[in-house]
């Protein structure tokens, strides 16, 4: 009893934990990406609040909490206030398969508890593929539910890109399941120690270079961001999906793209770049520092994950907007047979060479 | 062939992309930006800025304005009214008993300046003129004769006053910006 009551002390601690990085870590890319942007295009970003504008976020959300909550005439009253809560819940609720560090147990009063992962559980990215399609299910309903054409269009927009995008994403990460042997994203991450070359990006015995380039790109698209931001557009849709909504409503699908965005980043670096496992063992703390390897560790890995949202940014600065028909060509007939060929090779490279 | 394999080759590298990306990333770089963070500094304006209209004064006080209509009837978007008078006691000269302007449909295009036969219209290079009733931005005489106050504080000689030929060149060449002394 004791002992259960001691895990379940610690998961909540850790749930705490993450999602109160996580909330940071959306509140500081929220003025990285104007600043960033800004940067790349002769601007400044924001510049007002506080030195250099670093304290925009703080505003913004003030802002955004004091603001009048604002419920269309004609809107499913209901499924309006379930949809930025569909939306948020699943971005926020994939964090607790990632492993951000080592796959070590501590000792905590007697239990044996793993600090770095909230719950390794063995189908992790099965779960978080099937929560991030709930989260489509936010973006449809607040479309449909804002009874305005707009929302509609954008909401009919992100079903279809996001069931296109998110098979290439399952497809995309096949080749690594069969090369991993797992599901569970802490053995996945462990089964790419050592060397970079050992990581599944460049692993033998069949790179996963293109899965990754697929990946990438449909997860960008899978976000909704530039430049596959179609759902809002807002030259075209005002604001897409979130046109009708204002206040706490709104800052719930701002959260839920941000926290999507790391989420991916983050599947993205614990599938394809090695998770927390440095690019060279001696670059990991070793020898003598060797019990502050953890540290080291998430410090790998929190630089690969801005390094994608860092990418992120980058491609919004760079890019324009698909056309409709692009999207979907691109999605269907480039990006889909490249992942059925990848996963048709990996297999082959799998059982003509299999992984010591 | 080799010119279809090449444009092949670029398609799946995603040549272009990665050239746009890397012109991004070289701005990024040499960051310097060309923005003003504009309440806290602003532009050096040009000499031929156009901003505010004004009606301008000669250097005893007097207006310039003569009342002839031609602002009004120069103006594109009918921003201008004039409403013409004799000068009291002086039956061969007019004025303009009631001026005014209604900045909300000016276009700043500069064609009154262009028209006034006389120099009575001048542009300021005020432009910081919002306001929180649009009425106020129907102007009379009173407040355009004080924005050129401000604005034009060395006034010109009175028209009968300054010499034959700087009169005629005034009259003629209107692109000439108007005098300061």
């Amino acid at each position: 009893m004791v002992e259960v009551g001691i895990k379940m002390a610690f998961s909540l601690a850790q749930i705490a934990v993450v999602m109160g990085i996580v909330l940071l870590t959306v509140m500081f890319l929220t003025l990285a990406e104007r600043k960033v942007i800004g940067w790349m295009q002769d601007r400044m970003g924001p510049m007002e609040v506080g030195p250099y504008g670093i304290l925009q976020p703080i505003a913004d959300g003030l802002k955004l909490f004091f603001k009048e909550d604002i419920i269309p005439a004609g809107a499913n009253k209901f499924i309006f206030s379930l949809a930025p809560i569909l939306a948020l819940v699943p971005a926020l609720i994939g964090f607790a398969v990632i492993p951000f560090g080592p796959n070590m147990t501590v000792e905590l009063f007697g239990v044996q508890v793993k600090p770095f992962v909230i719950s390794d559980i063995n189908i992790g990215i099965l779960y978080i593929l099937a929560f991030t399609s709930i989260g489509a299910y936010g973006i449809i309903l607040g479309g449909w539910s804002s009874n305005s054409k707009y929302s509609l269009l954008g909401g009919l927009r992100a079903a279809a890109q996001v069931i296109s995008y998110e098979l290439n994403v399952g497809l995309a990460i096949v080749g690594v399941l069969l090369l991993a042997g797992s599901l569970s994203l802490v053995k996945i991450t462990d089964a790419q120690t050592g060397w970079f070359w050992n990581w599944f990006i460049f692993a033998p015995p069949f790179p996963q270079i293109f899965a990754f380039v697929v990946y990438i790109i449909s997860s960008v698209a899978e976000t909704n961001r530039l430049p596959f931001d179609l759902p809002e557009a807002e030259s075209e849709l005002v604001a897409g999906f979130f046109t009708e909504y204002s206040g706490m409503r709104f800052a719930f699908f701002f959260l839920a793209e941000y926290a999507n965005m790391i989420l991916v980043s983050c599947i993205a670096t614990s599938l394809f770049l090695g998770g927390w496992n440095a690019p060279a063992p001696f670059l990991q703390f070793h020898g003598s520092l060797a019990h502050l390897a953890w540290l080291s560790g998430t410090i790998w890995f929190a630089a690969k994950v801005y390094f994608f949202l860092f990418l992120f940014f980058w491609l919004r600065a760079t890019l324009p907007r698909l056309r409709y028909d692009q999207l979907m060509r691109f999605g269907w007939k480039v990006m889909l047979p490249i992942a059925l060929g990848n996963i048709l090779i990996t297999s082959i490279a799998a059982y003509l060479f299999p992984r010591g | 062939m080799a010119k279809s394999l090449k444009s092949w080759l670029k398609t799946i590298t995603f040549y272009e992309i990665l050239v746009g990306m890397k012109a991004t990333l070289k701005h990024l770089l040499h960051y310097k930006p060309i923005t003003l963070q504009y309440p806290h500094e602003k532009r050096t304006l040009p000499d031929s800025y156009r901003g505010m209209l004004a009606l301008l004064r000669y250097d005893d006080g007097t207006e310039k304005c003569v009342g002839c209509d031609l602002c009004e009837a120069a103006c594109p978007s009918r921003v201008i009214k004039v409403v013409s008078a004799e000068v009291p006691g002086e039956p061969t000269k007019r004025y303009a008993k009631e001026y005014y302007m209604d900045m909300t449909r000016c276009l700043f295009c500069g064609l009154c300046v262009d028209a006034c036969p006389v120099d009575a219209l001048g542009m300021t290079r005020e432009y910081e003129w919002a306001v929180y009733d649009k009425r106020q931005l129907y102007l009379n005489k009173q407040q355009l004769l004080a924005i050129g106050d401000r604005s034009f504080p060395v006034r010109e000689k009175k028209l009968e006053l300054q010499h034959l030929n700087v009169a005629f060149f005034n009259v003629a060449f209107k692109h000439l910006p108007p005098k300061e002394g």
